[in-house]
């Protein structure tokens, strides 16, 4: 079986993470083994799920569901050791403070290092990792562009050699739609709903796939528009909240119509009250679909 | 309202995505104009209908916002990262010739908006400018998106780091002698494991990189020493927007400690969305009605969300420092999109005593 791949994206602050989360979990009880990457160079999900460290190499969440943490200077390093195979040469480039520091400047080598560990499954290039599935905890909308666009710029800058086959390879596997997914998270507001329906067209434009969308935190009530209303005449402090609900099953409303309009697989996730981390993620994970 | 307003000409608004830094900037900045401060308003990726109600949709230069009374000065621009950079560019090179090396380089146009921390460097180059121009009373700059609001204040020395280990001599021939020979034979390995793992196309434009940014890097030093000078005067004052839940007051805490650190002047901490309006309003109700007892639901659960989230608010707030104000804002039930609706939100500011 090809090795699935998940990339989580979407505007600061929606839940980007959490959603992640939930989509690592639930694939990992449909018995996949499951690895969730976080990228950069701290753990967001070190303080959210109190762990120890997360760091390059995967330590296990739960059954099946492992988790690490990628720096584009890991990736590279990993990639050299696999590649120059001589030790000695390995350590002449990496102990050299300059060629360390390369990393971190030189323009696109830290988003080729990651873009390539990520494809390095379905690519048979790199070392191999034994997961059926890895879901990216990615970056938000302009860097997440960034990333993704990097192995095809690289690739127009520099033609020929490894560095232009190897991005050609990576960009091939990004564009594949049978081995990748791409999961935008938005929340029903105008900011962030209009953020989504730019990230879908620049990602739909470059990528020729479709990315699938989840509008996070949606307050669920059976009351109406009409009925909040009625409530809302009343004077008491209930009033003044019914007019509030209403304002936001409205606004709720609005987003969704305007997220239909993409005609892209569409997952509503329900505003969960539940603040211990693990319940939440379990209650959201329910609510996300095949 | 910021008892700390008057003696500040800088306010610069960090925090990390999603939690409202561009309208908290505007805000801050029209409420400053009314108190009738000549004010610029320099803003990143602003929504469409806030650039067109600020008067900048589509357009970089400085521009008067429009529907304001006569006597309310308040001035906005929108900061274009690649024209702001590549004009620092020329600037630095100082040459055509030189500039044109650079700007032609493949590695720069393809990658060039992607430099780590050049987005960070294109808003304080313009805040830079604006500032000693000396044309206005008051700047409150809005910075570019980031996962952590102190990425904005390392960003300076990740630019730095283009020259810092020297690796532009790294790539440059020797000029000869025998020990910069021998050191050059030792970096030639190096270059040689590089080059097996990316080809020498790659190592060619690389170096060629290198060796033409090395002709700004006197400026680019300078600048970036300007920059600083002016983010920890005492005229510079920050303000760390965030929203209000457990991550995210964790990040405000660890910010606050590192900028008094490295020198700055954290001022203003503003809490936004921390409590709905309605919130502690409601009293138990008895004998309600199917539509009101969901309602009644509705409410108790999120009470109880929000008030497990005061617990965690209480603790940020005893750790804060003493001269940092904390200011809340409700979560509003109406859109923050323009001038109007961000007059009636400067209307509802509410200031912690501590």
């Amino acid at each position: 079986m090809a090795q699935e791949l998940h990339f989580i994206t979407g505007k600061g602050g929606v839940g980007k993470s959490t959603v992640a989360l939930a989509m690592a979990l639930k694939k990992s009880q449909e018995g996949k083994k499951v690895l969730l990457v976080e990228l950069g160079d701290q753990s967001f999900f070190k303080d959210f799920l109190d762990l120890d460290e997360v760091g390059f190499h995967p330590i296990s969440l739960k059954k099946n569901l492992d988790i690490s943490l990628w720096s584009g200077g890991d990736c590279l390093k990993e990639y050299a050791r696999h590649l120059l195979k001589i030790e000695g040469l390995y350590k002449l480039f990496f102990e050299n403070p300059i060629s360390r520091s390369l990393i971190n400047v030189a323009p696109g080598l830290a988003e080729i290092s990651i873009t390539g560990k990520i494809t390095s499954g379905p690519r048979h290039h790199g070392p191999q990792m034994q997961y059926d599935c890895l879901v990216i905890d990615a970056y938000a909308t302009g860097h997440f562009l960034s990333l993704i666009k990097a192995p095809a710029a690289m690739a127009q800058a520099i033609n020929f050699g490894p560095m232009g086959e190897q991005n050609r390879g990576i960009d091939k596997i990004l564009k594949n739609d049978q081995l990748c997914t791409y999961h935008i998270v938005t929340l029903p507001e105008d900011l962030p709903v209009k953020e989504a329906e730019e990230l879908y067209q620049e990602l739909q434009a470059f990528l020729g796939a479709q990315p699938e969308i989840y509008i996070n935190k949606m307050l669920e009530t059976s009351l109406t528009s009409p009925q909040l209303k009625k409530l809302a005449k009343d004077n008491s402090s209930i009033g003044e909240f019914a007019e509030y609900v209403e304002a936001v099953i409205d606004r709720q409303g609005e987003a969704k119509t305007r997220i239909e309009k993409l005609k892209s697989k569409t997952t509503i996730l329900p505003f969960v009250t539940e603040t211990e981390p693990w319940k939440m993620i379990e209650i959201l994970s329910q609510e996300i679909k095949n | 309202m910021i008892s700390s307003w008057d003696k500040a000409k800088i306010f610069i608004c960090v925090g990390s995505g999603g939690v409202g830094k561009t309208t908290m900037a505007s805000a801050m900045a029209l409420m400053a104009a009314r108190l009738g401060k000549k004010v610029l308003v320099l803003t990143i990726d602003p929504s469409k209908r806030l650039a067109q109600t600020l008067g900048i949709e589509g357009k970089t230069e400085i521009t008067k916002v429009p529907g304001l009374p006569k006597d309310v000065f308040l001035y906005a621009s929108t900061i274009d990262h690649k024209k702001t950079f590549d004009d620092f560019v020329r600037r630095a090179a100082r040459q055509e010739e030189a500039a044109n090396k650079i700007l032609n380089n493949k590695l720069y146009q393809q990658l060039t908006t992607q430099l780590s921390g050049s987005q960070e460097f294109s808003a304080l180059e313009k805040l830079y400018s604006a500032y000693e121009s000396g044309d206005y009373d008051l700047i409150v700059l809005d910075t570019p998106p980031s996962k952590h609001a102190m990425d904005f204040l390392k960003a300076p020395q990740k630019i730095s780091a283009l020259f810092s280990d020297g690796i532009a001599k790294w790539f440059r021939q020797p000029k000869g002698g025998i020990i910069q020979n021998l050191i050059y034979s030792g970096t030639r390995q190096v270059l040689k494991a590089l080059e097996l793992m990316t080809g020498s196309d790659f190592v060619r434009e690389l170096s060629d990189f290198f060796v033409h940014i090395e002709k700004w890097q006197g400026q680019l030093e300078k600048r970036t020493m300007d920059f600083h000078r002016l983010l920890v005067s005492p005229v510079c004052h920050f303000c760390l927007v965030t929203s209000f839940d457990s991550a995210k007051l964790k990040e405000a805490e660890h910010f606050a400690k590192e900028i008094k650190k490295g020198g700055y002047h954290l001022k203003t901490v503003i809490l936004n969305r921390a409590f709905p309006e309605w919130i502690n309003d409601l009293e138990d109700f008895k004998d309600l009605d199917a539509k009101e007892k969901e309602l009644h639901r509705l409410y108790m659960s999120l009470k109880s969300y929000y008030q497990k989230r005061v617990k965690d608010y209480a603790a940020l707030e005893k750790r804060l420092p003493s001269e940092v104000e904390i200011l809340k804002l409700p979560e509003f039930s109406f859109q923050i999109s323009d001038i109007k609706s961000l007059e009636k939100m400067n209307t509802y500011w509410k200031k912690d005593n501590r």
